[in-house]
């Protein structure tokens, strides 16, 4: 009772302070008044304490099952696990959305801290809109989606969490996505500030380029586990549906994967400022528009999120946003005019240029097939499209990115000569040693004999850099330690490589998973075997088990010298509701993945097999991932990035 | 500049195109039982929202499966084959994807429920 009222107080102070700030960071900034600037940037961090206080209070309340609190009693009850009851606080469309407001009070102001070499103005305008954007959340959590709205009379127990989401993946999943989500504001508010203060130069892509990575890495681990989860839970056989809900929080994931790239070019070569701005900005309004279709419940999705009344205002936000940044944009159009020669096609920026080209053309295909039931709702009859739609549309351009994933870093900066062909043979012979074997094994479907050898062709190109890097290091004196240390030096360049090395290992396991998936129905007496692929599983026998919440129904499968145990829980508490649990045998080379379908009276049992290839490498790959974007930039003295000095001395007079 | 605008102008076509001929052949209706009822016999696949009845007939050990779907003024009978949603009974809303056949039984490729959500619990409380 008490942490509700303590808590809405503290929401509502945290209200007032960070519209303060925006307010005053904004004329501070104009009017450059250094000590306004300080006081509009404590009032920030000020609002970021009173967001942490009220999730405290949340959080606390859910912990010792305060149900006089309409979300706590919404969310967990007396029986669920307390990892899982704490996990309730952003399991909620209330809590979600002040886990939301906290990581971006904690990151914005961490990079608010870090922005000291960023000019008064800039940092004050950053400061000014990331309030605007906090602002806007907490009258959200104030007016219409309180977590701490009260009941007029205390249950005495919850109503539980969803089974469904009862499972580890509920304590690592919706945290790293919704954090994700949250960290897309703060590149958009340096990007806009730095508009909003004329400066296009390279001061603001050193600064956003940071915090765009860590929203990367956090949306990539988000959605990697997302699809680990789906796969290890909801019984399938799959990890991906291109479903709405899936497609709003891959598109903003497209949209920084290519400003991290497209902003190596303005580093280097001054080129590409407006479109970078462009990048980051999408990035965001993706994240918005996302965030809107997803919990207004407009796009008919598997994942029927509740109807609530928090639809309108992020459509409000979401105009608001697109009128500011396009407005912004247009304002500053003259200005963002790059310096230097166009580029030659055939050179590293272009390869980034062809690269950003081809994944905004992923965003719009994304885009189109989840828009198309309200774009057709509108006009008629509503469409829909499924996963066919996506994979038809996306393949070519997915296999396109990555034989340059494959070139790109072989292809030097300025332009391409003769040692361009020469690298380049790793790759082609990765990519022709794959697809003869894959051929000479009988393999005819396009889509396979494109994407495995792609996929080995990019690892072969990012094993190539590091040889050739350590090689010459360890040439140039001092030993494989001396290559290793710079390496560690240069780890910002060797960590995109290896998260390149990381996606390839994706790919090849989605390629492989997806074509080469097998399965199979089959009901069996006890004592009866069934074989799939080679792999040979037995059925022994049926047993209940009660556990503390539910009953199961286990059905042992032996697989070799291990036992499956597919199985069937019941939630008595929640009208029996009953929920399949898969049994996995994984290992590098495929996962047997056995779902138990039904049961009958005689003591048989129904299965769905599946032999799933190389699914393992999705997860590993995706480890990769993350350990470059770590390796690469946590924590990482910033090495100076030296710009490509042009080669031909330019014209005098010429800028 | 002239070449990147033609690079620009070829990948735009490129997609457009592949936007084009991928939801050309794959996009489906997205119907009400009734509005399923009301149309003639559709060529391609469909999808048909409306909320299951209790007359589940299961055979197959449950691997096949028989129930009428029903909005609020028609009805049509589903024939299934396959691995259905834990949270399928009567009384929730699930989505049918396939063809109706001559027999007037609808053929379902796939059975999708309305996922439980994780914001919300009252699917469960119904």
């Amino acid at each position: 009772m008490i942490e509700a009222f303590a808590g809405s107080g503290a929401l509502l102070a945290g209200l007032v302070l960070a519209g303060f700030s925006a307010m005053l960071s904004f004329w501070a900034g104009w009017s450059e008044n250094r000590v306004m600037i300080q006081v509009g940037r404590r009032a920030f961090y000020a609002a970021a304490a009173m967001i942490l206080a009220a999730s405290a209070l949340l959080e606390a309340a859910l912990l010792t099952h305060d149900f006089s609190l309409a979300y706590v009693t919404e969310h967990s009850d007396l029986s669920t696990p307390m990892p899982l009851v704490a996990a309730a606080f952003y399991g909620g469309q209330e809590g979600s959305l002040l886990y939301w407001a906290l990581i971006l009070g904690v990151l914005g102001s961490a990079s608010l801290v870090a922005s000291s070499a960023l000019g008064v103005r800039l940092a004050a305008y950053a400061a000014g809109i990331m309030a605007s954007i906090l602002s806007f959340f907490l009258v959200v959590l104030v007016l219409v989606a309180s977590p701490f709205d009260l009941l007029q009379i205390t249950p005495p127990d919850g109503l539980g969490l969803n089974p469904v989401l009862r499972d580890g993946g509920m304590l690592i999943h919706p945290p790293f996505v919704l954090a994700g989500f949250a960290s897309f504001a703060i590149p958009f508010s340096f990007a806009a500030a730095a508009l909003l203060a004329g400066r296009s130069d390279a001061a603001w892509i050193a600064h956003t380029r940071r915090f765009a990575l860590v929203a990367w890495g956090l949306q990539s681990t988000g959605l990697v586990l997302g699809m680990w989860w789906a796969y290890h839970v909801l019984g399938w056989g799959g990890y991906w549906g291109w479903d709405p809900v899936e497609n709003v929080a891959f598109m903003p994931w497209l949209a920084t994967t290519a400003y991290l790239h497209s902003a190596q070019v303005q580093e280097r070569r001054g080129r590409l400022r407006g479109w970078n701005f462009g990048l980051v900005i999408l990035a965001f309004l993706l994240v918005v528009f996302g965030t809107f279709i997803v919990r207004s419940g407009i796009v008919p999705s598997v994942h029927s999120f509740a109807v609530s009344a928090i639809g309108p205002w992020f459509l409000g936000f979401l105009g608001a946003c697109l009128v500011f940044s396009v407005g912004l944009l247009a304002l500053r159009s003259s200005g963002l005019k790059s310096g230097g020669e166009a580029a030659p096609a055939v050179s590293r920026e272009g390869a980034f240029a062809l690269q950003n080209l081809l994944l905004i053309g992923v965003i719009a295909v994304v885009l189109w097939g989840t828009m198309l039931p309200l774009v057709s709702g509108l006009l008629g009859q509503e469409r829909v499209v499924g996963p066919t739609y996506y994979e038809r549309a996306t393949g070519p351009l997915f296999a396109a990115i990555l034989a340059l994933m494959a070139a790109g870093p072989l292809v030097p900066w300025r332009h391409a000569g003769a040692p361009l062909w020469r690298s380049l043979r790793w790759p082609a012979a990765a990519f022709a040693l794959l697809l003869a074997v894959l051929v000479a094994a009988g393999m005819r479907s396009l889509p396979l004999l494109l994407g495995i050898p792609l996929g080995f062709a990019v690892a072969s190109t990012v094993v190539y850099e590091f040889v050739r890097a350590a090689g010459r290091w360890r040439l140039a004196g001092g030993g494989w330690s001396r290559a290793v240390v710079m390496l560690a030096r240069r780890r910002r360049r060797y960590g995109a490589y290896l998260a390149h090395l990381g996606l390839a290992v994706v790919v090849i396991g989605l390629a492989a998973s997806h074509f080469w998936q097998q399965e199979k129905d089959v009901t069996l007496q006890p004592g009866q075997q069934v074989s799939v692929a080679g792999y040979t599983l037995t059925y022994s026998g049926l047993e209940n088990r009660q556990l503390a919440d539910h009953t199961e129904l286990v059905a042992a499968m032996r697989l070799g010298d291990q036992t499956l145990e597919p199985a069937r829980a019941t939630y008595a508490g929640l009208g029996g509701q009953s929920l399949t649990h898969v049994a996995i045998s994984t290992s590098a080379t495929a996962d047997v993945y056995v779902v138990l379908a039904g049961t009958n009276g005689d003591g048989s049992a129904s299965f769905r097999v599946f032999i799933n290839p190389l699914v393992s490498w999705i997860w590993a790959g995706g480890a990769i991932i993350i350990i470059g974007v770590l390796l690469g930039n946590a924590g990482a003295p910033r090495a100076a990035i030296q710009p490509v000095v042009s080669r031909v001395p330019r014209p005098v007079g010429a800028s | 500049m002239i070449r990147w605008g033609v690079v620009v102008v070829v990948v735009t076509a490129c997609v457009g195109y592949l936007v084009y001929s991928a939801s050309g052949g794959s996009s489906e209706y997205y119907l009400t039982v009734s509005e399923l009822r009301a149309q003639q016999p559709a060529t391609g696949d469909v999808r048909v929202a409306g909320v299951v009845q209790d007359d589940i007939q299961r055979s197959a050990g449950g691997l096949h499966v028989r129930f009428t779907e029903k909005d609020s003024t028609a009805a049509v009978v589903v024939d299934y084959t396959g691995t259905l949603p834990d949270i399928f009974r009567p009384g929730i809303t699930v989505v049918a994807e396939g063809r109706l056949g001559a027999d007037g039984v609808f053929h379902a490729r796939a059975v999708l429920a309305k996922c439980p959500s994780r914001f919300s619990t009252t699917p469960y409380t119904q």
